[in-house]
C-alpha cells in the first residue's frame, strides 16, 4: 500500500500513542472475580485457562491471544504507554529485559507473596525478572531447554545412524555437527539443517558462561571470545553448504520442513509444537538427540501483572495456582512446555514422558538433562537487538552472498548503530 | 469584494433586527456543520502531526523516561547508515516502479482511447481490478510467484536452465519484486487518469492527423503525449509521494524479518524504517525524527510540483 494521504497517518498513530504519558496511577478497583489475560497465539494457553476455570468456577477469565511473542510485547508496551492494560500478561524471555528496566510499570510481585514461592523455581530463570532494586516483576512459566530434532528416514537414506543415542554421539561438539552435515550433504546432495543463524549460532551463543554482558552488566559482546567462537561456528555452517538457507518461521522454512528439505533442526522444547503443527504428515519420522555441547537453554516466558491492572489479586491467584510445580507439571502434560520448577523434574509424568510424534523420544528426560550444568548469564535490554544483528550478519553470508571475512566487523558496526553507543 | 463596493451600498440601512439574528445563527450553523471534520482532523491529524516535531527532540521511551536531547536524533539520523540505506532503497524501488508504470499507463491509455476499440468499457474497467485488490492478497500471491524453491517464475527460469534466484534475499531481486507489485497495483489507476484526460482531446484532432497521413506512433507522440503533459506531471508527483511511503509490500515479503525486510535491510524503505524504530525498538523520538525527514522530502516534492505546474500553465 502506498499511503497517498501521507505521513499524517503514520504520524497520527505514532503521536497519539506517545501523547499519553506512561501510566503512573495505581491499580485495583476491579471486582476481584475476573481478570484479563494476554497470551501468545498458538501455544494452547486456552487449555490451561480452562483447567483453572474448572478449579475456580467463580472466576471469569478473558483470554486474548494477541499474536506472536514479539507482537504481544509490542502491544503491551503500547498499552503501558497509555492504553487499557490487561491484569495478567505473558512475556517471552527475550522481551523481558526491556520491561525489567522499567519496573515502575508492573506490580512488584513481592507485595503479593512472591518471596514465599521463589524457591520453587530455577534460580537463574527467576533472577531474570528481578529489577535493579530487587522488585520481582514476573514468574517463570516454562523454560526451553535444548535438543536437536532430526528425521530418522532421511538420516537412514544418507547412511547415518538413526538411533538417538548413536546420533547424539555423532555430534559432541558443534564442529562435529557441521562435519555430520557435510557427510549428509555428500551422501544425499541435500541440505542438512535449515539455517546457520538459528540452528547453530543462536544455540551455541546460549551455551556460554557470559553472553553479551559481563557479570557486572557491562557490554562485552565485541570482546567476549565465547561470542566470537559461536559466531565463527555460525559462519562456518553458513559457508559449508549444509543449510537450506531458509530463515526460521518464514513460509519457505515451513514448506521446507514439510517437504523434508532439511533433516535436522535445533529444537528447544517449545519447537516441538511448531514441528507438529507445521509438518503434521511427518509424524513418527522424527526423533530427538542431544544438543552439541550437551546443555543450554533457549526461550521460556514469564507472567507479569501491570501496575494499573484492575484485578491484580485475581491474577496473582491464577499465577500461584497454575505456576506452582504441580500446575506446571500438568501444563507440561497438556501442551509439552518444560516446567521452570525443578522439583517436578523427577516426577514420572515428566521423566517418563514419551512423544509418539518424535518416535517415542523421552522428551521430559532429554530437555531436563539439557538444563543440568547450565551456566546462567545476564541478559540485558539490548541483548535481543545484538543477537538479531549477529544473526542477520550470518544470514547475509548464508543467503545473500555476503563476505564471510568481513561478517564479524559488519555485525559489530551494525550493533553499534542499532544500540547507539 | 471591497473594491467593487460603492460608497452608496456601504451606507445602505441595516436590515431589521430579527432578521439579523437569524443571519448570525445561520452563519454559525455552517461552522457547526463543518466542525466534525475539523475537530477530528485536529485530534487525529493536526495535533499528532505537530506533536511529532516535539517528540523528535526527545529520547522518548514510551514506558520510561522522556529526556530532551535537542537535535541529537537528527544528528544520529544523518550519520546512520540504516537511514541512508532505507532512503536508497526507497529511491530505487520508486524508480523501478514509477517509470514502467507511467510508460505502461501511457501506452494503455492511448490504446483504450482508440475509436475502433470494441468492448472499450470492459477493458477500461478491468485495468482497475488490481487497484481494488487488497495489498496483502497481492503480496501473498507475488511472494509465491517469486519464491526461490516453489515459485512459478523460478520454475520457468529453470526450464531455460537458469539457476533459481532468491528474489527476497537479494537486493535487486527484492526491489524488483516490490516494484512489480506496486506497478501491478497502480498502473490501472494511472491509465484511467490518462484516459480521462485524453478523452477531452477532440476526436477530430486524431482524425485530421490520420487523414494527413500520421501513423499510430506519430499520433501517440504528437497528439496524445503533449495533451497529457499536465496530468503526466501530476502522476509523476503523486506516485513519487506515494513511492516515498511504500510500506506494506516490503513489510509482507520477508516473513523471516518483516520489520527490516530481510537480514541486511535489503528492501527496508523509509516508512518501514520509521515503523521499525518507532514500534519495533520503541525509540519514539528517533522514529519521529525519521517522520520529520520524510515530511521535509514530501514538502520539497510538492513544491517542485507547484513550480512545474505553474510553469506549464504559463506556457
Amino acid at each position: 500500500m502506498k499511503l497517498r494521504s501521507p505521513l499524517l497517518r503514520a504520524v497520527a498513530v505514532l503521536a497519539l500513542l506517545t501523547a499519553c504519558a506512561p501510566g503512573t496511577g495505581g491499580g485495583g478497583g476491579g471486582d476481584g472475580k475476573s481478570f484479563e489475560f494476554w497470551s501468545f497465539s498458538a501455544i494452547n494457553q486456552k487449555l490451561t485457562v480452562d483447567a483453572y476455570k474448572a478449579k475456580r468456577p467463580d472466576i471469569q477469565i478473558k483470554l486474548t491471544e494477541v499474536g506472536t511473542s514479539t507482537e504481544t510485547a509490542q502491544s503491551l508496551t503500547t498499552a503501558l504507554a497509555g492504553g487499557k492494560v490487561p491484569d495478567l500478561v505473558l512475556i517471552q524471555g527475550d522481551n523481558l529485559p526491556q520491561f525489567v528496566e522499567q519496573p515502575q510499570n508492573f506490580v512488584d510481585l513481592r507485595t503479593l507473596g512472591a518471596d514465599d514461592v521463589k524457591d520453587d523455581y530455577l534460580d537463574w530463570v527467576w533472577r531474570q525478572s528481578v529489577a535493579k532494586d530487587g522488585e520481582v516483576l514476573g514468574v517463570p512459566t516454562d523454560v526451553g531447554g535444548m535438543a536437536v530434532a532430526y528425521r530418522t528416514d532421511l538420516f537412514a537414506a544418507a547412511g547415518l545412524p538413526t538411533d538417538r543415542a548413536a546420533v547424539s554421539a555423532l555430534w559432541p561438539t558443534w564442529d562435529a555437527f557441521i562435519e555430520t552435515g557435510k557427510r549428509y550433504k555428500q551422501a544425499t546432495g541435500k541440505a542438512f539443517t535449515d539455517n546457520a543463524g538459528t540452528s547453530v549460532f543462536y544455540q551455541a551463543v546460549n551455551q556460554v558462561s557470559e553472553k553479551y554482558h559481563s557479570a557486572d552488566r557491562k557490554l562485552v559482546h565485541n570482546t567476549n571470545p565465547q561470542v566470537k567462537a559461536a559466531f565463527d561456528l555460525g559462519i562456518k555452517a553458513a559457508t559449508a553448504g549444509i543449510t537450506s538457507g531458509q530463515s526460521s518461521f518464514e513460509s519457505a522454512w515451513s514448506a521446507g520442513m514439510a517437504q523434508g528439505q532439511y533433516a535436522a533442526v535445533a529444537a528447544p522444547s517449545w519447537m516441538l509444537n511448531t514441528i507438529r503443527s507445521t509438518a503434521p504428515d511427518t509424524k513418527g519420522k522424527w526423533d530427538i538427540a542431544t544438543i552439541p555441547g550437551g546443555s543450554g537453554n533457549w526461550g521460556g516466558s514469564y507472567l507479569a501483572i501491570p501496575k494499573r491492572a484492575k484485578n491484580p489479586q485475581a491474577a496473582w491467584e491464577y499465577i500461584k495456582e497454575m505456576q506452582s510445580p504441580q500446575g506446571q507439571l500438568e501444563h507440561f502434560v497438556r501442551v509439552g512446555a518444560l516446567p521452570s520448577t525443578p522439583s517436578v523434574y523427577r516426577d514420572g509424568k515428566l521423566a517418563d514422558a514419551k512423544d509418539p510424534f518424535f518416535s517415542d523420544a523421552p522428551i521430559g528426560k532429554i530437555y531436563t538433562d539439557s538444563l543440568l550444568g547450565l551456566k546462567p548469564f545476564y541478559i540485558g535490554p539490548d541483548s535481543a537487538v545484538i543477537g538479531q544483528e549477529f544473526l542477520n550478519a550470518i544470514t547475509n553470508v548464508e543467503q545473500s552472498g555476503g563476505n564471510p571475512a568481513t561478517a564479524w566487523d559488519d555485525a559489530l558496526r551494525n550493533i553499534k548503530t542499532a544500540i547507539a553507543e | 469584494m471591497t473594491a467593487t463596493l460603492s460608497p452608496a451600498s456601504r451606507a445602505a440601512p441595516p436590515p431589521p433586527r430579527t432578521k439579523k439574528i437569524a443571519g448570525v445563527g445561520e452563519r454559525l450553523s455552517a461552522y457547526a456543520y463543518i466542525a466534525p471534520f475539523f475537530v477530528i482532523f485536529g485530534v487525529f491529524g493536526l495535533f499528532p502531526f505537530a506533536f511529532t516535531f516535539y517528540v523528535a527532540l526527545f529520547d522518548w521511551n514510551p514506558i520510561g523516561d522522556q529526556v530532551f536531547i535537542g537535535f541529537d536524533n537528527f544528528t544520529r539520523m544523518f550519520g546512520d547508515p540504516r537511514f541512508w540505506n532505507a532512503a536508497g532503497n526507497t529511491v530505487s524501488i520508486w524508480a523501478l516502479s514509477t517509470v514502467p508504470q507511467l510508460l505502461l499507463a501511457l501506452v494503455l491509455a492511448h490504446v483504450l482511447n482508440h475509436a475502433r476499440l470494441r468492448f472499450a468499457l470492459f477493458f477500461r474497467m478491468s485495468v482497475l481490478v488490481p487497484y481494488v485488490t487488497s495489498v496483502a492478497a497481492t503480496a501473498i500471491v507475488f511472494v509465491q510467484l517469486f519464491d526461490r524453491d516453489y515459485g512459478l517464475l523460478n520454475w520457468l527460469l529453470g526450464l531455460v536452465g537458469v539457476e533459481p534466484v532468491d528474489f527476497v534475499q537479494s537486493t535487486w531481486g527484492s526491489h524488483l519484486l516490490i516494484a512489480t507489485m506496486v506497478t501491478w497495483r497502480w498502473f490501472g489507476y494511472t491509465t484511467l487518469l490518462y484516459l480521462a484526460s485524453l478523452q477531452s482531446v477532440p476526436r477530430s484532432v486524431f482524425e485530421a492527423a490520420a487523414i494527413d497521413g500520421a501513423g499510430p506512433w506519430q499520433r501517440f507522440r504528437h497528439i496524445s503525449v503533449p495533451s497529457l503533459r499536465p496530468v503526466i506531471i501530476f502522476t509523476v508527483v503523486t506516485s513519487t509521494i506515494g513511492g516515498l511511503q511504500i510500506f506494506t509490500e516490503p513489510l509482507l515479503i520477508a516473513t523471516g524479518a518483516p520489520l527490516t525486510c530481510g537480514a541486511v535491510r535489503q528492501c527496508q524503505t523509509l516508512t518501514l524504517f520509521l515503523y521499525e524504530q518507532g514500534f519495533g525498538q520503541f525509540e519514539f523520538g528517533y522514529g519521529s525524527a525519521v517522520g520529520v525527514a520524510l515530511f521535509v522530502m514530501v514538502v520539497a516534492i510538492a513544491a517542485l510540483n507547484y513550480l512545474l505546474s505553474t510553469r506549464i500553465k504559463a506556457d
